[in-house]
């Protein structure tokens, strides 16, 4: 937890913005609510009928979270501009837009646990997908209550408020309209949030920067202080090494080949989850590939406004040591530095970022909980109206176990580099695997998962702390797990059957993925089931 | 095989071609380019606009490659949407291909 607070003073008119914008959002979400209850596919994929910008800015939305400020500003105040290369995972949206989003639409699984059903057969493929059903209900509560504690904390650093009250209060809202009307209030709210939040990051940055002196004040200060290295995004402290407090060029290397390739995956990382939902609610292929396109852009445009910005803080501010006080850089400019008046109107801005990001986690916790573990295990004979009610249901019981656990967070930086690049280690090559080579099959990926939680915790904290292991630079971690987990699935592919013939050749037709299919393509087309392009040029030519 | 093909058979887009590799390029240099750029320009650096300018031609150039594909691609597969979804309901109940 922080040590120091600074205390708003807020005027009237603040307050004004602030209520005035939870009771638009508030109410934009619930006036669906007669959409949302129609069916299950309303209350989780508005009835697949989107145009690709509703659930890009949906993207850019939920991609922009409470914590989101913190774990940037930390990183960037950490490593200067280089530090941008650490949030470019979501970089794996340039790649996915094209390859993984297509295949995924195309199989048109509700969530990524029901896809495992349709690429795996038999018995092994119940097993993924209950495994992964009941870990995505658990990892939305957990990114909840993450985004819920890094709530409290601004609450406190603002007000004073205990963080009990600010992890509780704002989440408690949002999930009015997330029981109310489902993902179509959670898409037309974050359309609102969505555009708030871009505005006020955009003006806070900028205000940032020109409090600084302005931009060539900033290069100037850098200079002044020893540290003009900061400003160059390509500053590297050699081509490798073993040194935690370095960065080097294998770790540029390491997350550009990750967040890139991943894109050929499905599940690489955690954001996959949400945007899959986003990805089947989009009403064509082609939404589909440009909202997961423009959204991931929109937020790699966000990055660099924050990066800068936090350059910014650190010549007005560049001795901080504790990471917990640097972390909220971003924050300080704004409610230090902004007149009252715009106060309100950036505190009703984090409230939009935070808004957006519980409601996506919320609903997509539930989405697993009743698609995947209520409807196909419990009651495949549920009536719609029934399925509308678990889906509720199921949203109050994840809200209330994201409370107990935010109360137990406190450094928001580290929980998500682990979270999401380390935890991502392991499973990242299967998860790529299991879209482009038809032999990788459920036994090995199931596997892979596995063996990656275990070893994550083992290499990233168990094994450093009993000094076993020396603490490890990112880059290193990533290739060591990634080789370790290996070790566990390549010789579980080869010694477990291949998945049966017809179930695969099924999802070939209709999901048509790329990569090494050769055998069951053969099979589809002399079943008659797919005809080769080039066989029809020969056709016309005749 | 002209790289800015506009006439697309359903068939044809269902293949995955050197346009499908030509526009994950032209993405990625995309977005790698308006990270380095934005910021760069927001210091005000001649790089940051070079930078941000050719991300922009990237992005043009991405379009013009696959989006007469993407439209192909998706006008086939909504013809076929409404029985694959079927039958994924009847998976998801357990139920046979033919509905018992």
């Amino acid at each position: 937890m922080i040590e120091t607070q600074l205390l708003v003073r807020f005027t009237p008119l603040d307050w004004m913005w602030t209520v005035l914008f939870i009771v638009l959002m508030t109410l934009c979400g619930v006036i669906f609510y007669r959409l949302g209850k129609q069916s299950e596919s309303e209350f989780f994929l508005a009835g697949r009928g989107l145009p690709w910008w509703l659930p890009a800015v949906s993207i850019y939305a939920t991609h922009t979270a409470t914590d989101t400020p913190m774990w940037i500003g930390g990183t960037i105040y950490k490593w200067g501009l280089r530090g941008i290369w650490y949030p470019f995972f979501v970089g794996w949206c340039a790649v996915s837009a094209f390859v993984s989003t297509r295949i995924f639409r195309r199989s048109l699984a509700m969530s990524q646990a029901e896809w495992q059903n349709l690429r795996y057969s038999g018995l092994p493929a119940e097993l993924l997908r209950g495994w992964l059903a009941g870990w995505q209900t658990f990892m939305n509560m957990f990114v909840v209550a993450w985004v819920s504690a890094a709530m409290g904390k601004v609450c406190f650093y603002l007000f004073g408020w205990p963080p009990w009250f600010g992890i509780t209060f704002f989440t408690s809202i949002c999930a009015v309209y997330v029981l109310a009307a489902g993902y179509w209030g959670v898409i037309m709210s974050d359309f609102q949030q969505g555009v708030i939040a871009f505005f006020v990051i955009t003006l806070v940055s900028v205000w940032g920067i020109v409090e600084a002196g302005g931009p060539l004040a900033i290069l100037a200060k850098l200079d002044a202080l020893g540290q003009g290295w900061r400003a160059n995004p390509f500053h590297f402290d050699g081509l490798w090494g073993l040194d935690a407090n370095h960065f080097y060029v294998m770790d540029f290397v390491t997350l550009l080949v990750m967040a890139t390739l991943g894109g050929l995956g499905m599940g690489n990382f955690i954001d996959w989850y949400p945007e899959a939902q986003r990805i089947q609610s989009a009403r064509s292929v082609r939404d589909a590939s440009y909202s997961i396109w423009a959204g991931g852009l929109a937020t790699v445009f966000r990055n660099s406004f924050w990066a800068v910005s936090i350059l910014a803080f650190f010549v007005m501010f560049p001795a901080i040591d504790a990471e917990a006080q640097y972390e909220m850089g971003w924050f300080r400019i704004g409610f230090e530095h902004m007149p009252s008046g715009l106060l309100g109107m950036f505190f009703a801005g984090i409230i939009a970022i935070h808004l957006s990001t519980i409601a996506s986690h919320l609903n997509l916790g539930a989405l697993y909980a009743t698609r995947d573990l209520y409807h196909h295990y419990v009651n495949p004979r549920a009536t719609e109206a029934q399925l509308v009610r678990a889906g509720r249901w199921n949203t109050l019981a994840i809200l209330l176990g994201a409370f107990l656990l935010g109360v137990f967070m406190q450094s928001i930086t580290s929980w998500l580099i682990f979270a999401l690049w380390l935890q991502a280690a392991g499973i990242w090559v299967p998860s790529i695997l299991q879209v482009v080579w038809w032999r990788f099959n459920a036994w090995a990926y199931l596997a892979s998962w596995i063996a990656n939680l275990v070893m994550s915790w083992l290499v990233v904290w168990v094994l450093p702390a009993l000094g076993v292991l020396p603490e490890l630079p990112n880059w290193v971690n990533f290739w060591l797990l990634a080789g370790l987990v290996a070790l566990v699935y390549v010789p579980v592919t080869f010694l477990t059957a291949p998945d049966e013939r017809d179930h695969l050749v099924r999802y070939y037709v209709m999901a048509r993925p790329l990569g090494w299919w050769g055998p069951v393509r053969a099979e589809a087309v002399r079943r008659g089931l797919v005809t080769p392009a080039g066989d029809l040029r020969l056709e016309d030519a005749r | 095989m002209s790289l800015f093909r506009r006439d697309w058979t359903p068939i044809e887009a269902e293949e995955w071609t050197a346009h499908d590799l030509w526009a994950s390029i032209f993405s990625v240099l995309a977005y790698l380019l308006t990270a380095v750029g934005v910021a760069g320009a927001l210091l005000f650096q001649v790089w940051g606009f070079a930078a941000t300018v050719a991300g922009v031609a990237c992005i043009v150039l991405m379009i013009r490659i696959i989006d007469p594909k993407l439209r192909a691609i998706s006008v086939e597969f909504e013809t076929k949407e409404a029985h694959y979804l079927e039958r994924l309901d009847r998976a998801t109940r357990w139920e046979d291909q033919d509905g018992r």
